[in-house]
Protein backbone atom coordinates (compact mmCIF):
# COMPACT_ATOMS: atom_id res chain seq x y z
CA UNK A 1 0.00 0.00 0.00
CA UNK A 2 2.69 2.46 1.07
CA UNK A 3 4.76 1.38 -1.89
CA UNK A 4 1.86 1.91 -4.28
CA UNK A 5 1.42 5.43 -2.96
CA UNK A 6 5.09 6.18 -3.41
CA UNK A 7 4.74 5.13 -7.06
CA UNK A 8 1.70 7.34 -7.55
CA UNK A 9 3.56 10.31 -6.09
CA UNK A 10 6.68 9.62 -8.18
CA UNK A 11 4.65 9.46 -11.38
CA UNK A 12 2.77 12.63 -10.45
CA UNK A 13 6.03 14.49 -9.75
CA UNK A 14 7.60 13.39 -13.02
CA UNK A 15 4.45 13.68 -15.12
CA UNK A 16 2.71 16.91 -14.19
CA UNK A 17 4.82 19.18 -16.38
CA UNK A 18 4.55 17.10 -19.60
CA UNK A 19 0.79 16.73 -19.05
CA UNK A 20 0.47 20.44 -18.44
CA UNK A 21 2.56 21.21 -21.53
CA UNK A 22 0.53 18.92 -23.81
CA UNK A 23 -2.74 20.33 -22.51
CA UNK A 24 -1.50 23.88 -23.09
CA UNK A 25 -0.27 23.05 -26.60
CA UNK A 26 -3.55 21.32 -27.47
CA UNK A 27 -5.57 24.27 -26.24
CA UNK A 28 -3.39 27.07 -27.59
CA UNK A 29 -3.09 25.54 -31.06
CA UNK A 30 -6.74 24.47 -31.33
CA UNK A 31 -7.78 27.31 -33.69
CA UNK A 32 -4.38 27.95 -35.21
CA UNK A 33 -4.39 29.15 -38.82
CA UNK A 34 -0.59 29.46 -38.89
CA UNK A 35 0.56 26.81 -41.42
CA UNK A 36 3.80 26.23 -39.48
CA UNK A 37 2.02 25.59 -36.18
CA UNK A 38 -0.97 23.39 -37.02
CA UNK A 39 -3.40 22.32 -34.26
CA UNK A 40 -2.02 19.54 -32.10
CA UNK A 41 -5.24 17.60 -32.64
CA UNK A 42 -4.43 17.49 -36.35
CA UNK A 43 -0.85 16.42 -35.67
CA UNK A 44 -2.13 13.67 -33.37
CA UNK A 45 -4.54 12.32 -36.00
CA UNK A 46 -1.75 12.28 -38.56
CA UNK A 47 0.68 10.79 -36.05
CA UNK A 48 -1.64 7.82 -35.50
CA UNK A 49 -2.08 7.39 -39.26
CA UNK A 50 1.69 7.50 -39.90
CA UNK A 51 3.26 5.78 -36.95
CA UNK A 52 0.71 3.30 -35.60
CA UNK A 53 2.16 1.51 -37.51
CA UNK A 54 1.86 2.08 -41.26
CA UNK A 55 5.19 3.80 -41.89
CA UNK A 56 7.22 2.15 -39.12
CA UNK A 57 8.76 -0.55 -41.39
CA UNK A 58 9.77 2.06 -43.98
CA UNK A 59 11.07 4.89 -41.85
CA UNK A 60 11.69 3.70 -38.29
CA UNK A 61 13.14 0.23 -38.71
CA UNK A 62 15.95 1.26 -41.11
CA UNK A 63 16.98 4.14 -38.83
CA UNK A 64 17.06 1.93 -35.77
CA UNK A 65 18.99 -0.82 -37.56
CA UNK A 66 21.62 1.69 -38.69
CA UNK A 67 21.76 3.14 -35.19
CA UNK A 68 22.21 -0.21 -33.45
CA UNK A 69 24.71 -1.63 -35.91
CA UNK A 70 26.75 1.58 -35.91
CA UNK A 71 26.64 1.89 -32.14
CA UNK A 72 27.60 -1.77 -31.67
CA UNK A 73 30.65 -1.30 -33.90
CA UNK A 74 31.55 1.83 -31.92
CA UNK A 75 31.31 -0.10 -28.64
CA UNK A 76 33.63 -2.84 -29.85
CA UNK A 77 36.15 -0.42 -31.35
CA UNK A 78 36.01 2.11 -28.52
CA UNK A 79 36.27 -0.31 -25.62
CA UNK A 80 38.75 -2.58 -27.42
CA UNK A 81 41.18 0.12 -28.49
CA UNK A 82 40.58 2.12 -25.32
CA UNK A 83 41.53 -0.83 -23.11
CA UNK A 84 44.77 -1.40 -25.00
CA UNK A 85 45.71 2.28 -25.05
CA UNK A 86 44.71 2.80 -21.42
CA UNK A 87 46.84 -0.14 -20.32
CA UNK A 88 49.92 1.10 -22.15
CA UNK A 89 51.18 4.49 -21.06
CA UNK A 90 53.31 5.03 -24.16
CA UNK A 91 50.52 3.89 -26.48
CA UNK A 92 48.20 6.54 -25.15
CA UNK A 93 50.88 9.22 -25.25
CA UNK A 94 51.58 8.61 -28.94
CA UNK A 95 47.97 8.45 -30.05
CA UNK A 96 46.36 11.08 -27.85
CA UNK A 97 47.01 14.18 -30.01
CA UNK A 98 45.51 12.50 -33.06
CA UNK A 99 42.50 11.21 -31.12
CA UNK A 100 41.93 14.66 -29.63
CA UNK A 101 42.09 16.22 -33.09
CA UNK A 102 39.68 13.82 -34.74
CA UNK A 103 37.13 13.94 -31.96
CA UNK A 104 37.16 17.76 -32.16
CA UNK A 105 35.64 17.57 -35.63
CA UNK A 106 31.84 17.90 -35.28
CA UNK A 107 30.57 14.37 -36.10
CA UNK A 108 27.98 15.55 -38.61
CA UNK A 109 30.67 17.35 -40.65
CA UNK A 110 32.17 13.99 -41.58
CA UNK A 111 29.03 12.65 -43.24
CA UNK A 112 29.85 14.24 -46.66
CA UNK A 113 33.31 12.63 -46.56
CA UNK A 114 31.77 9.25 -45.87
CA UNK A 115 29.36 9.77 -48.77
CA UNK A 116 32.35 10.46 -51.00
CA UNK A 117 34.08 7.30 -49.81
CA UNK A 118 31.18 4.90 -49.45
CA UNK A 119 28.33 6.24 -51.55
CA UNK A 120 24.77 6.85 -50.44
CA UNK A 121 23.65 3.55 -48.98
CA UNK A 122 23.34 2.09 -45.48
CA UNK A 123 27.06 1.28 -45.44
CA UNK A 124 27.86 5.00 -45.40
CA UNK A 125 25.32 5.74 -42.70
CA UNK A 126 26.53 2.94 -40.45
CA UNK A 127 30.14 3.98 -40.96
CA UNK A 128 29.32 7.60 -40.05
CA UNK A 129 27.47 6.52 -36.92
CA UNK A 130 30.17 4.07 -35.84
CA UNK A 131 33.00 6.52 -36.47
CA UNK A 132 31.49 9.43 -34.54
CA UNK A 133 30.27 7.33 -31.61
CA UNK A 134 33.62 5.57 -31.19
CA UNK A 135 35.51 8.58 -29.86
CA UNK A 136 33.62 9.35 -26.65
CA UNK A 137 33.71 5.62 -25.83
CA UNK A 138 37.41 5.36 -26.68
CA UNK A 139 38.37 8.38 -24.57
CA UNK A 140 36.30 7.31 -21.58
CA UNK A 141 37.78 3.81 -21.70
CA UNK A 142 41.36 5.11 -21.89
CA UNK A 143 40.66 7.42 -18.96
CA UNK A 144 38.99 4.74 -16.85
CA UNK A 145 41.51 1.98 -17.51
CA UNK A 146 44.47 4.27 -16.96
CA UNK A 147 43.40 5.67 -13.60
CA UNK A 148 42.81 2.50 -11.62
CA UNK A 149 43.00 3.05 -7.89
CA UNK A 150 46.67 2.36 -6.96
CA UNK A 151 45.70 0.44 -3.81
CA UNK A 152 43.72 -2.05 -5.92
CA UNK A 153 46.60 -2.39 -8.37
CA UNK A 154 49.13 -3.06 -5.60
CA UNK A 155 46.75 -5.52 -3.98
CA UNK A 156 46.48 -7.36 -7.30
CA UNK A 157 50.28 -7.34 -7.62
CA UNK A 158 50.65 -8.99 -4.23
CA UNK A 159 48.38 -11.78 -5.57
CA UNK A 160 51.05 -12.26 -8.26
CA UNK A 161 48.42 -11.91 -10.98
CA UNK A 162 49.79 -11.56 -14.51
CA UNK A 163 49.49 -8.19 -16.27
CA UNK A 164 46.74 -9.69 -18.43
CA UNK A 165 44.82 -10.86 -15.38
CA UNK A 166 45.24 -7.46 -13.74
CA UNK A 167 43.96 -5.76 -16.90
CA UNK A 168 40.81 -7.88 -17.29
CA UNK A 169 40.03 -8.59 -13.66
CA UNK A 170 40.93 -5.25 -12.05
CA UNK A 171 41.51 -2.39 -14.47
CA UNK A 172 38.57 -2.96 -16.83
CA UNK A 173 35.95 -3.66 -14.13
CA UNK A 174 37.20 -0.64 -12.20
CA UNK A 175 36.79 1.47 -15.36
CA UNK A 176 33.22 0.32 -16.01
CA UNK A 177 31.42 3.36 -14.54
CA UNK A 178 33.66 5.69 -16.59
CA UNK A 179 33.13 3.56 -19.71
CA UNK A 180 29.37 3.79 -19.24
CA UNK A 181 29.59 7.59 -19.13
CA UNK A 182 31.34 7.40 -22.52
CA UNK A 183 28.72 5.00 -23.85
CA UNK A 184 25.96 7.43 -22.93
CA UNK A 185 27.59 10.29 -24.84
CA UNK A 186 28.32 7.90 -27.71
CA UNK A 187 24.68 6.84 -27.93
CA UNK A 188 23.50 10.47 -28.08
CA UNK A 189 25.96 11.23 -30.85
CA UNK A 190 24.99 8.05 -32.69
CA UNK A 191 21.35 9.13 -32.61
CA UNK A 192 22.14 12.58 -33.98
CA UNK A 193 24.30 11.16 -36.77
CA UNK A 194 21.69 8.52 -37.61
CA UNK A 195 19.19 11.27 -38.42
CA UNK A 196 21.70 13.64 -40.03
CA UNK A 197 23.04 10.90 -42.30
CA UNK A 198 19.54 10.45 -43.70
CA UNK A 199 19.26 14.09 -44.74
CA UNK A 200 21.38 13.29 -47.77
CA UNK A 201 20.37 10.95 -50.56
CA UNK A 202 17.97 8.76 -48.67
CA UNK A 203 14.34 7.93 -49.20
CA UNK A 204 14.09 5.95 -46.00
CA UNK A 205 14.48 6.75 -42.34
CA UNK A 206 13.09 9.34 -39.99
CA UNK A 207 15.62 11.99 -41.01
CA UNK A 208 14.65 11.58 -44.66
CA UNK A 209 10.96 11.53 -43.81
CA UNK A 210 11.08 14.76 -41.82
CA UNK A 211 13.20 16.58 -44.39
CA UNK A 212 11.06 15.43 -47.32
CA UNK A 213 7.90 16.47 -45.46
CA UNK A 214 9.13 20.03 -44.94
CA UNK A 215 10.39 20.19 -48.53
CA UNK A 216 6.92 19.19 -49.76
CA UNK A 217 5.28 21.60 -47.33
CA UNK A 218 3.65 18.73 -45.42
CA UNK A 219 4.09 20.55 -42.12
CA UNK A 220 1.82 18.24 -40.12
CA UNK A 221 3.82 15.23 -41.27
CA UNK A 222 7.05 16.97 -40.34
CA UNK A 223 5.69 17.60 -36.85
CA UNK A 224 4.76 13.96 -36.42
CA UNK A 225 8.32 13.01 -37.40
CA UNK A 226 9.86 15.40 -34.90
CA UNK A 227 7.61 14.17 -32.09
CA UNK A 228 8.42 10.54 -32.90
CA UNK A 229 12.14 11.37 -32.80
CA UNK A 230 11.66 12.84 -29.35
CA UNK A 231 9.81 9.74 -28.19
CA UNK A 232 12.49 7.44 -29.64
CA UNK A 233 15.34 9.44 -28.11
CA UNK A 234 13.64 9.38 -24.73
CA UNK A 235 12.98 5.64 -24.98
CA UNK A 236 16.62 5.02 -25.92
CA UNK A 237 17.87 6.87 -22.87
CA UNK A 238 15.44 4.97 -20.63
CA UNK A 239 16.69 1.65 -21.97
CA UNK A 240 20.29 2.80 -21.59
CA UNK A 241 19.71 3.84 -17.97
CA UNK A 242 18.13 0.48 -17.21
CA UNK A 243 21.07 -1.43 -18.70
CA UNK A 244 23.51 0.78 -16.80
CA UNK A 245 21.69 0.29 -13.49
CA UNK A 246 21.89 -3.47 -13.88
CA UNK A 247 25.50 -3.58 -15.08
CA UNK A 248 26.75 -1.18 -12.40
CA UNK A 249 24.66 -2.41 -9.50
CA UNK A 250 27.77 -2.59 -7.32
CA UNK A 251 28.71 0.98 -8.19
CA UNK A 252 25.34 2.51 -7.37
CA UNK A 253 24.92 0.31 -4.31
CA UNK A 254 28.25 1.49 -2.97
CA UNK A 255 27.48 5.12 -3.77
CA UNK A 256 24.15 4.94 -2.00
CA UNK A 257 25.84 3.80 1.22
CA UNK A 258 28.76 6.23 1.05
CA UNK B 1 75.14 -13.85 10.82
CA UNK B 2 72.78 -16.58 12.05
CA UNK B 3 71.87 -19.59 10.01
CA UNK B 4 69.66 -18.05 7.35
CA UNK B 5 67.66 -21.30 7.08
CA UNK B 6 65.64 -20.29 10.12
CA UNK B 7 64.91 -16.84 8.79
CA UNK B 8 61.68 -16.23 6.94
CA UNK B 9 62.83 -12.78 5.87
CA UNK B 10 66.36 -11.36 5.87
CA UNK B 11 66.75 -7.60 5.61
CA UNK B 12 70.38 -6.79 4.83
CA UNK B 13 71.68 -3.19 5.13
CA UNK B 14 68.66 -1.75 3.36
CA UNK B 15 68.52 1.94 2.50
CA UNK B 16 65.77 3.72 0.65
CA UNK B 17 65.84 7.11 -1.05
CA UNK B 18 63.13 9.05 -2.82
CA UNK B 19 63.56 11.78 -5.38
CA UNK B 20 61.49 14.77 -4.30
CA UNK B 21 61.19 18.33 -5.56
CA UNK B 22 63.68 19.38 -2.86
CA UNK B 23 66.26 16.75 -3.88
CA UNK B 24 66.98 13.28 -2.61
CA UNK B 25 65.22 12.24 0.56
CA UNK B 26 66.69 9.32 2.46
CA UNK B 27 63.93 7.50 4.33
CA UNK B 28 65.68 4.37 5.60
CA UNK B 29 69.35 4.03 6.45
CA UNK B 30 71.22 0.75 6.76
CA UNK B 31 68.34 -1.29 8.19
CA UNK B 32 69.22 -4.91 8.98
CA UNK B 33 66.94 -7.41 10.66
CA UNK B 34 66.00 -11.05 10.45
CA UNK B 35 62.45 -12.28 10.89
CA UNK B 36 62.61 -15.76 12.42
CA UNK B 37 60.40 -18.48 11.02
CA UNK B 38 57.04 -18.58 12.81
CA UNK B 39 57.53 -15.34 14.70
CA UNK B 40 55.08 -12.48 15.04
CA UNK B 41 57.03 -9.25 14.51
CA UNK B 42 55.69 -5.72 14.80
CA UNK B 43 57.37 -2.66 13.34
CA UNK B 44 56.70 0.50 15.35
CA UNK B 45 58.01 4.03 15.26
CA UNK B 46 56.86 7.66 15.21
CA UNK B 47 54.46 8.57 12.40
CA UNK B 48 56.16 9.31 9.12
CA UNK B 49 59.33 7.47 10.13
CA UNK B 50 59.22 5.06 7.20
CA UNK B 51 57.37 2.01 8.56
CA UNK B 52 55.16 1.71 5.51
CA UNK B 53 58.16 2.24 3.21
CA UNK B 54 59.91 -0.69 4.89
CA UNK B 55 56.77 -2.79 4.51
CA UNK B 56 56.51 -1.97 0.81
CA UNK B 57 60.10 -3.13 0.39
CA UNK B 58 59.37 -6.37 2.27
CA UNK B 59 56.41 -7.16 0.05
CA UNK B 60 58.34 -6.52 -3.15
CA UNK B 61 56.07 -3.62 -4.12
CA UNK B 62 59.14 -1.36 -4.02
CA UNK B 63 62.87 -2.01 -4.46
CA UNK B 64 65.47 -0.69 -2.01
CA UNK B 65 68.07 1.84 -3.19
CA UNK B 66 70.82 -0.13 -1.42
CA UNK B 67 71.01 -3.46 0.32
CA UNK B 68 68.87 -6.50 -0.25
CA UNK B 69 65.88 -8.35 1.09
CA UNK B 70 65.53 -12.11 0.88
CA UNK B 71 62.52 -14.28 1.60
CA UNK B 72 63.58 -17.84 2.53
CA UNK B 73 67.00 -17.14 1.06
CA UNK B 74 65.59 -15.93 -2.28
CA UNK B 75 66.30 -12.32 -3.09
CA UNK B 76 63.12 -10.34 -3.75
CA UNK B 77 62.10 -9.27 -7.22
CA UNK B 78 58.46 -8.31 -6.95
CA UNK B 79 55.89 -9.86 -4.60
CA UNK B 80 57.11 -13.34 -3.59
CA UNK B 81 55.19 -16.57 -3.60
CA UNK B 82 53.81 -17.66 -0.25
CA UNK B 83 53.37 -14.15 1.10
CA UNK B 84 49.99 -12.52 1.65
CA UNK B 85 49.48 -8.84 2.30
CA UNK B 86 46.71 -7.03 4.17
CA UNK B 87 46.70 -3.31 3.50
CA UNK B 88 45.43 -0.66 5.86
CA UNK B 89 42.82 0.70 3.54
CA UNK B 90 40.40 -2.21 3.37
CA UNK B 91 37.69 -0.09 1.78
CA UNK B 92 39.95 0.34 -1.23
CA UNK B 93 41.74 -3.01 -1.26
CA UNK B 94 38.63 -5.15 -1.76
CA UNK B 95 37.19 -5.14 -5.28
CA UNK B 96 33.75 -3.51 -4.95
CA UNK B 97 32.41 -5.24 -8.08
CA UNK B 98 33.06 -8.72 -6.70
CA UNK B 99 31.14 -10.51 -3.98
CA UNK B 100 32.99 -11.43 -0.81
CA UNK B 101 33.46 -15.00 -2.05
CA UNK B 102 34.85 -13.87 -5.41
CA UNK B 103 37.17 -11.40 -3.71
CA UNK B 104 38.60 -14.24 -1.65
CA UNK B 105 38.96 -16.42 -4.76
CA UNK B 106 40.84 -13.73 -6.72
CA UNK B 107 44.35 -14.47 -5.35
CA UNK B 108 43.83 -18.15 -6.22
CA UNK B 109 43.66 -17.41 -9.97
CA UNK B 110 47.24 -18.50 -10.44
CA UNK B 111 47.21 -21.31 -7.90
CA UNK B 112 46.18 -24.04 -10.34
CA UNK B 113 43.45 -25.20 -7.96
CA UNK B 114 40.29 -26.69 -9.44
CA UNK B 115 36.98 -24.90 -9.23
CA UNK B 116 35.74 -27.06 -6.38
CA UNK B 117 39.03 -26.70 -4.51
CA UNK B 118 38.77 -22.91 -4.83
CA UNK B 119 35.19 -23.01 -3.54
CA UNK B 120 36.33 -25.14 -0.62
CA UNK B 121 39.18 -22.71 0.19
CA UNK B 122 36.78 -19.77 0.08
CA UNK B 123 34.38 -21.53 2.44
CA UNK B 124 37.04 -22.55 4.94
CA UNK B 125 38.66 -19.10 4.86
CA UNK B 126 35.33 -17.43 5.56
CA UNK B 127 34.71 -19.87 8.36
CA UNK B 128 38.13 -19.14 9.86
CA UNK B 129 37.31 -15.42 10.17
CA UNK B 130 33.73 -16.05 11.35
CA UNK B 131 31.93 -14.84 8.22
CA UNK B 132 30.46 -18.11 6.92
CA UNK B 133 27.18 -16.52 5.86
CA UNK B 134 28.58 -13.49 4.02
CA UNK B 135 30.06 -14.99 0.85
CA UNK B 136 27.36 -13.61 -1.41
CA UNK B 137 27.37 -10.10 0.03
CA UNK B 138 29.35 -7.28 -1.54
CA UNK B 139 32.16 -5.85 0.60
CA UNK B 140 30.54 -2.43 0.80
CA UNK B 141 27.45 -3.98 2.36
CA UNK B 142 29.54 -5.02 5.40
CA UNK B 143 30.80 -3.05 8.39
CA UNK B 144 34.43 -1.91 8.52
CA UNK B 145 35.42 -4.69 10.90
CA UNK B 146 33.76 -7.31 8.69
CA UNK B 147 35.49 -5.91 5.60
CA UNK B 148 38.83 -6.26 7.34
CA UNK B 149 37.90 -9.85 8.23
CA UNK B 150 37.27 -10.41 4.53
CA UNK B 151 40.73 -9.12 3.64
CA UNK B 152 42.21 -11.45 6.27
CA UNK B 153 40.21 -14.34 4.78
CA UNK B 154 41.46 -13.38 1.33
CA UNK B 155 45.03 -13.31 2.66
CA UNK B 156 44.84 -16.81 4.17
CA UNK B 157 42.97 -18.31 1.20
CA UNK B 158 46.27 -18.86 -0.62
CA UNK B 159 47.64 -20.60 2.51
CA UNK B 160 50.62 -18.27 2.80
CA UNK B 161 53.56 -18.99 5.07
CA UNK B 162 54.15 -15.27 5.60
CA UNK B 163 51.49 -12.66 6.35
CA UNK B 164 52.32 -8.95 6.12
CA UNK B 165 49.90 -6.32 7.44
CA UNK B 166 50.06 -2.53 7.26
CA UNK B 167 48.18 -0.98 10.20
CA UNK B 168 45.41 -3.49 9.65
CA UNK B 169 43.15 -2.26 12.43
CA UNK B 170 43.75 1.48 12.17
CA UNK B 171 40.25 2.44 11.13
CA UNK B 172 37.96 0.24 13.24
CA UNK B 173 36.50 0.91 16.69
CA UNK B 174 38.21 -0.31 19.86
CA UNK B 175 36.02 -3.37 20.50
CA UNK B 176 36.33 -4.56 16.89
CA UNK B 177 40.05 -3.98 17.15
CA UNK B 178 40.37 -6.40 20.09
CA UNK B 179 38.33 -8.99 18.21
CA UNK B 180 40.48 -8.65 15.11
CA UNK B 181 43.70 -8.86 17.16
CA UNK B 182 42.54 -12.16 18.62
CA UNK B 183 41.47 -13.32 15.17
CA UNK B 184 44.97 -12.66 13.86
CA UNK B 185 46.49 -14.62 16.76
CA UNK B 186 44.14 -17.51 16.03
CA UNK B 187 44.90 -17.48 12.30
CA UNK B 188 48.59 -17.39 12.99
CA UNK B 189 48.35 -20.35 15.39
CA UNK B 190 46.02 -22.36 13.10
CA UNK B 191 48.18 -21.99 10.01
CA UNK B 192 51.60 -21.48 11.63
CA UNK B 193 52.18 -18.24 9.70
CA UNK B 194 55.16 -15.94 10.13
CA UNK B 195 53.52 -12.56 10.65
CA UNK B 196 54.83 -9.05 10.16
CA UNK B 197 52.78 -6.03 11.11
CA UNK B 198 53.29 -2.30 10.93
CA UNK B 199 51.35 -0.47 13.64
CA UNK B 200 51.34 2.81 15.50
CA UNK B 201 49.58 1.21 18.45
CA UNK B 202 52.19 0.15 21.00
CA UNK B 203 49.76 -1.82 23.20
CA UNK B 204 48.69 -3.78 20.17
CA UNK B 205 52.29 -4.46 19.19
CA UNK B 206 53.14 -5.76 22.68
CA UNK B 207 49.97 -7.84 22.86
CA UNK B 208 50.52 -9.60 19.54
CA UNK B 209 54.27 -9.87 19.03
CA UNK B 210 57.21 -12.11 19.75
CA UNK B 211 59.47 -9.23 18.80
CA UNK B 212 59.07 -5.51 18.21
CA UNK B 213 61.35 -3.57 15.89
CA UNK B 214 61.54 0.11 16.83
CA UNK B 215 62.43 2.46 13.98
CA UNK B 216 63.62 5.97 14.79
CA UNK B 217 65.36 8.91 13.22
CA UNK B 218 65.48 10.58 9.85
CA UNK B 219 66.54 8.63 7.89
CA UNK B 220 65.14 5.84 10.03
CA UNK B 221 67.36 3.20 11.58
CA UNK B 222 66.58 0.22 13.80
CA UNK B 223 66.69 1.79 17.25
CA UNK B 224 66.15 -1.43 19.16
CA UNK B 225 64.65 -4.90 18.84
CA UNK B 226 62.51 -5.71 21.87
CA UNK B 227 61.67 -9.32 22.75
CA UNK B 228 58.21 -9.87 24.21
CA UNK B 229 58.36 -12.77 26.64
CA UNK B 230 54.70 -12.90 27.58
CA UNK B 231 53.56 -16.52 27.18
CA UNK B 232 51.25 -17.69 24.39
CA UNK B 233 48.34 -18.23 24.00
CA UNK B 234 47.60 -14.66 24.91
CA UNK B 235 44.31 -13.23 26.06
CA UNK B 236 43.07 -9.67 26.17
CA UNK B 237 42.52 -9.85 29.94
CA UNK B 238 45.34 -12.00 31.30
CA UNK B 239 48.12 -10.93 28.96
CA UNK B 240 47.41 -7.24 29.32
CA UNK B 241 47.49 -7.70 33.12
CA UNK B 242 50.84 -9.47 33.02
CA UNK B 243 53.32 -7.30 34.96
CA UNK B 244 55.67 -7.68 31.98
CA UNK B 245 53.09 -6.04 29.74
CA UNK B 246 53.17 -2.68 31.51
CA UNK B 247 56.91 -2.75 31.70
CA UNK B 248 57.35 -3.57 28.01
CA UNK B 249 54.83 -1.08 26.73
CA UNK B 250 56.50 1.68 28.77
CA UNK B 251 59.87 0.68 27.41
CA UNK B 252 58.69 0.61 23.78
CA UNK B 253 56.79 3.85 24.24
CA UNK B 254 59.92 5.56 25.56
CA UNK B 255 61.92 4.23 22.58
CA UNK B 256 59.38 5.47 20.05
CA UNK B 257 59.19 8.86 21.74
CA UNK B 258 62.97 9.11 21.96
CA UNK B 259 62.94 9.27 25.77
CA UNK B 260 65.39 6.41 26.12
Amino acid sequence: MRRAWRWVIAIAVAGWLPVFFIAWWWHASANSKNPYFPPLSKIWTEFKANWIFTLVPVHVVPSLINLFVGFAIAIVLGIGAGTLLGASRTGARYTEPLIDFIRSIPPVALVPIFILLLGLDAKMRIASIAFSATFPILLATIEGVRHTNPVLLETAQTFRLTNQQILWRVRVPYAKPTIFAGLQVGLQIAFVVTIASEYLGSGFGLGAFTLNATDSFLIVDAWTGVILLGVLGYALSLVFDAVERVSLRWYYGQKKLA
Amino acid sequence: MEKSVNNAITIDSVSMEYQTAGGTKRVLHDVSYQVSEGHFVSIVGPSGVGKTTLLRLLTGLATPTNGSIAVRGQELHGPPQGMAVVLQDYTRSLMPWLTVAKNIALPLKRSGLSKSEVAERVMSSLEEVGLSGSGRSYPWQLSGGMQQRVSIARAIASRPSILVMDEPFASVDAQTRFDLEDLVLKVRADFDITTLMVTHDIDEAVYLSDEIVVLRGSPAEVREVVSINIPFPRSQVASRNDPQFAHLRTHVYALVRGLE
